[in-house]
């Protein structure tokens, strides 16, 4: 430890709490009520020059040493404190893929020597900033949107539900429509699909969009933008494609899945009597739900999907929606943030002469950590 | 010097098996080991600001939550933002003959924002007071917090409480007699201790409350037409996580990021190879243990155009950057010696082999409260194997070749070679200094096809003098030390 670190660095921990997302990485302290940094979840390359996803992985290794790298960039460039011997909040998905999971404790605990590491289920705690514990949590990403109903405190995991509806589906949807209505602008890239996204799209009525889907629709359509491109040219964004960008989370699928639906069957598969409570108690988190006119749309579709047929045995009369005290984007780090500053983490944490002890991280699927519910 | 070792041609065989070129590695001296950056231990050292190069002690970083008090970058394009002076006259009703006061505002060269766009009043001091926003939720998260943290310390005093139970085997005789300790208190005339358990009953949180209306839809964004520039862009809107403006005119100004220096730590014997100096001005350093000034550097010279299964002429450059004269010796390198890496460094008679032993990391039990004070020994990372496909195969030289020690003035001294050293011809082709050209021959895989890259790869076993002296060990002593060296040759050009 070196000798600068005052006596500060001795009395309290400070304990670093990192959401890493598909596309933006949530990155702070524990105890303050807002990310430090939202960084994009990308490392350069060192080979190549190239900016790389750390989700775009080959293989174990190649994981390994990109978020060695990534991680490096995290400490060194923003918390500016060393790793070693310090305690870690990761806030993940209870979808996370194990490889990832394995390999972000491996690069933590034995590259970067973290001295404990508590994981937290992202839909669970993002409810802390509430200060309720029974919610359907409907996250939504950058690669798809997970709904998982919490219940007294325990995530009902039998009753997930995932569509790849996110950002990355507008993007594809946004890019598909940009093309077709001007021409030569092959080469977006994501960052520029989402900048357009974020500042010229946003979600229709449901009314204007049943008027979209017929022939020829009987409206005016939101004013067109001139977006600039590369410093010198600039694209025309029809004000059908800013309404229509994001209907994709709104038209079912060939499983007639989409947006609503999910929330729907998530609450029909838990048990009768928390049906209602969950009905009244939808938290909405994620990047994409600050799309205006996304949570007014949601909640009429919600509503016209309670008249169809498969739902009818739903008793559910009203929708009631949270506000979490923060922006959308950071709600569950934010939750992360209030669990990394009780004493929980002493108590629940995985310490690093455990996971030495048995190299590999506990996990909800593992039925050795499992074991209670058997 | 990077332009010379740019062109990654040249690399050597870290110890964990990662290939860099020489200006890329520490050589650890303690160990006696390449190391790169990847297998050390990197260490966050002094704070500084990049702007006003101020460095602050950890704890005040802390306090100011990584950020430079009186830096500003700009929140629109997030260049630095430069404090401006006007002058303001005098306002209608006030003294005419009042001098004119200096007031300040920031203003970005590179944007033209500046803190009027948004409407912040004019400071009247250059380091001033610029306002701060606050979160909106403060007070609501700080009571959840609160909450929280009762709730799970309430948990874990019950959990004691229940360990404490079980471990108490007497009786109590206050107990037998039928006098409980609460009845005996209230005889005496104390007041009453209420149930440990009752009494540390957290405060439940407040629950928040779910409404049915959310944000309605804003009827504006359908027939309002939309001006870009008044539009923030993602990283506009992310660099301040907690506000995340919308629009341009909620924009403010942000707090400079401070930078660190770090220091760098050898993990198998926690010896620092690099260190910077404290002052941020400086760009010293303190400890500087690069592989460049203690590993000859091997330059590639000229290679014979590659023919696949002809013997090619290669010359390189080999150039001794240490004090001492050294030796240098050629040994063939198989891809299947790193399976059985053995010891890259063998002491040189004279002593018995006396290496400190390395303790083992996870022998010793890591606690939260001291390691602070005391630093926990490193996990030592299994060594990757190298990886490289060799395409040609070198003519390994019998004879080793001297290099004589680095002399700085001459490096001006044009007069000529003043060593008498006995080479041979064949081997050693130009020599002055510290440097000498040797002549390899290599002969590229006969199967390869024109094009192909070919690398080529030797292991450079050289004498390392140590000139660290410990107690019982005054003398420098002499190592022999092996490392791995892979040249990229380029295309090969033709067949047989």
């Amino acid at each position: 430890m070196p000798i600068y670190e005052g006596i500060g660095a001795i009395t309290e921990k400070l304990v670093v709490v990192m959401d890493i997302g598909t596309a933006y990485t949530k990155l702070g302290f524990s105890g303050e009520f807002s990310p430090r940094y939202i960084l994009r979840s990308e490392v350069r390359c060192k080979e190549t020059g190239i900016m790389r996803n750390i989700r775009d992985y080959k293989n174990e290794r190649d994981l390994y040493d990109l978020l060695v790298d990534f991680l490096h960039v995290l400490y060194f460039k923003y918390v500016l404190l060393s790793p070693k011997d310090r305690p870690v909040v990761i806030v993940e998905s209870l979808l996370c893929p194990t490889v990832f999971r394995e390999t972000l404790a491996k690069v933590l605990f034995c590259h970067y020597e973290i001295s404990m590491m508590l994981v937290v289920p992202s839909h669970l705690v993002c409810l802390a900033s509430l200060g309720i514990d029974t919610a359907l949590v409907l996250d939504m990403g950058f690669s798809e949107a997970v709904a998982i109903p919490v219940c007294h405190g325990l995530p009902v995991i039998h009753a997930w539900q995932a569509l790849p509806f996110a950002s990355q589906a507008v993007h594809l949807n946004l890019k598909s429509m940009l093309t077709t209505s001007n021409t030569g602008i092959s080469n977006l890239t994501e960052w520029d699909l989402e900048d357009i996204k974020v500042r010229c799209c946003f979600v229709t009525p449901r009314e204007r969009s049943k008027e979209f889907g017929k022939p020829c629709p009987s409206l005016t359509v939101c004013p067109d933008v001139k977006y600039p491109i590369q410093g010198s040219r600039s694209i025309t964004i029809p004000g059908k494609i800013r309404e229509t960008a994001f209907e994709v989370f709104f038209e079912e699928d060939n499983d007639h899945q989409c947006m609503s639906t999910m929330i729907l069957d998530a609450i029909l598969k838990v048990n009768l009597d928390l049906r209602l409570q969950l009905a009244e108690n939808i938290v909405l988190m994620g990047g994409t739900v600050m799309t205006p006119g996304l949570k007014s749309r949601l909640k009429e579709e919600l509503y016209e999907q309670l008249k169809n047929e498969r739902y009818s045995k739903l008793k559910i009369k009203v929708f009631k929606f949270h506000s979490p005290p923060c922006k959308d984007n950071y709600t569950a780090w934010l939750g992360g943030a209030i669990y990394g500053c009780t004493e929980l983490l002493g108590m629940k944490g995985l310490s690093r002469e455990n996971y030495l002890k048995e190299n590999r991280l506990p996990d909800w699927a593992n039925m050795r950590d499992n074991l209670r519910t058997l | 010097m990077s332009y010379i070792v740019q062109p990654d041609v040249v690399k050597y065989a870290c110890t964990c098996g990662i290939l860099k070129p020489i200006s890329n590695l520490y050589f650890c001296r303690h160990c006696l080991e390449i190391r790169c950056s990847f297998c050390v231990c990197h260490e966050a050292d002094s704070h500084y600001c990049g702007k006003c190069a101020e460095n602050l002690p950890s704890s005040e970083a802390r306090l100011k939550k990584n950020r430079c008090g009186n830096c500003f970058d700009c929140p629109s394009c997030h260049q630095q933002l430069t404090t401006r002076a006007a002058n303001v006259g005098p306002k209608n009703g006030e003294d005419t003959k009042a001098t004119p006061r200096k007031v300040f505002y920031l203003l970005c060269l590179l944007c033209r924002w500046s803190s009027r766009d948004v409407g912040i009043p004019d400071q009247s001091a250059v380091s001033g007071g610029w306002p701060e926003r606050e979160n909106v939720y403060a007070n609501r998260l700080q009571e959840i917090q609160d909450m929280y943290k009762g709730i799970v310390l309430s948990d874990k005093q019950q959990k004691l409480e229940k360990d404490k139970k079980k471990q108490r085997r007497y009786m109590s005789f206050t107990d037998r007699t039928g006098i409980t300790a609460s009845m005996l208190r209230k005889r005496v005339g104390l007041p009453d201790v209420p149930h440990p358990l009752l009494k540390s009953k957290p405060k439940e949180p407040t629950k928040a409350i779910a409404t049915e209306d959310v944000e309605p839809f804003l009827e504006d964004l359908l027939t309002q037409p939309v001006n870009l520039s008044l539009i923030t862009t993602m990283e506009q809107r992310l660099v301040q996580p907690e506000l995340q403006p919308t629009t341009v005119d909620k924009l403010f100004p942000i707090h400079k990021h401070l930078s660190v220096k770090r220091s760098q730590r050898c993990r198998s014997c926690e010896h620092n190879v690099s260190k910077p100096e404290y002052n941020p001005n400086s760009i010293k350093f303190k400890i500087q243990l690069f592989a460049y000034y203690h590993i000859p550097e091997v330059r590639l010279i000229t290679v014979e155009p590659l023919r696949a299964g002809k013997v090619s002429e290669l010359l390189i450059k080999f150039i001794n950057p240490t004090q001492h004269q050294t030796t240098v010796t050629i040994l063939p390198y198989k891809v299947q010696d790193d399976l059985t890496l053995e010891e890259c460094k063998s002491e040189i008679a004279q002593q018995p082999e006396e290496k400190q032993s390395i303790p083992v990391a996870s022998s010793q039990p890591s606690s939260l409260i001291h390691s602070s004070l005391s630093r926990q020994p490193s996990i030592t990372i299994k060594p990757r194997s190298v990886t490289v496909p060799i395409a040609a195969s070198i003519e390994v030289p019998n004879n080793t070749f001297i290099l004589p020690p680095r002399d700085d003035a001459a490096e001006y001294d044009d007069s000529g070679d003043t060593h008498n050293i006995q080479d041979d011809p064949k081997l050693v082709v130009w020599r002055k200094s510290n440097k000498a050209v040797i002549r390899l021959k290599i002969i590229p895989e006969s199967d390869s096809k024109i094009g192909d890259e070919v690398v080529v790869g030797f292991i450079m076993q050289h004498v390392y003098v140590n000139t660290i002296t410990t107690v019982d060990n005054k003398e420098p002593q002499k190592y022999e030390h092996k490392i791995k060296v892979f040249l990229k040759l380029g295309g090969l050009v033709g067949n047989e």
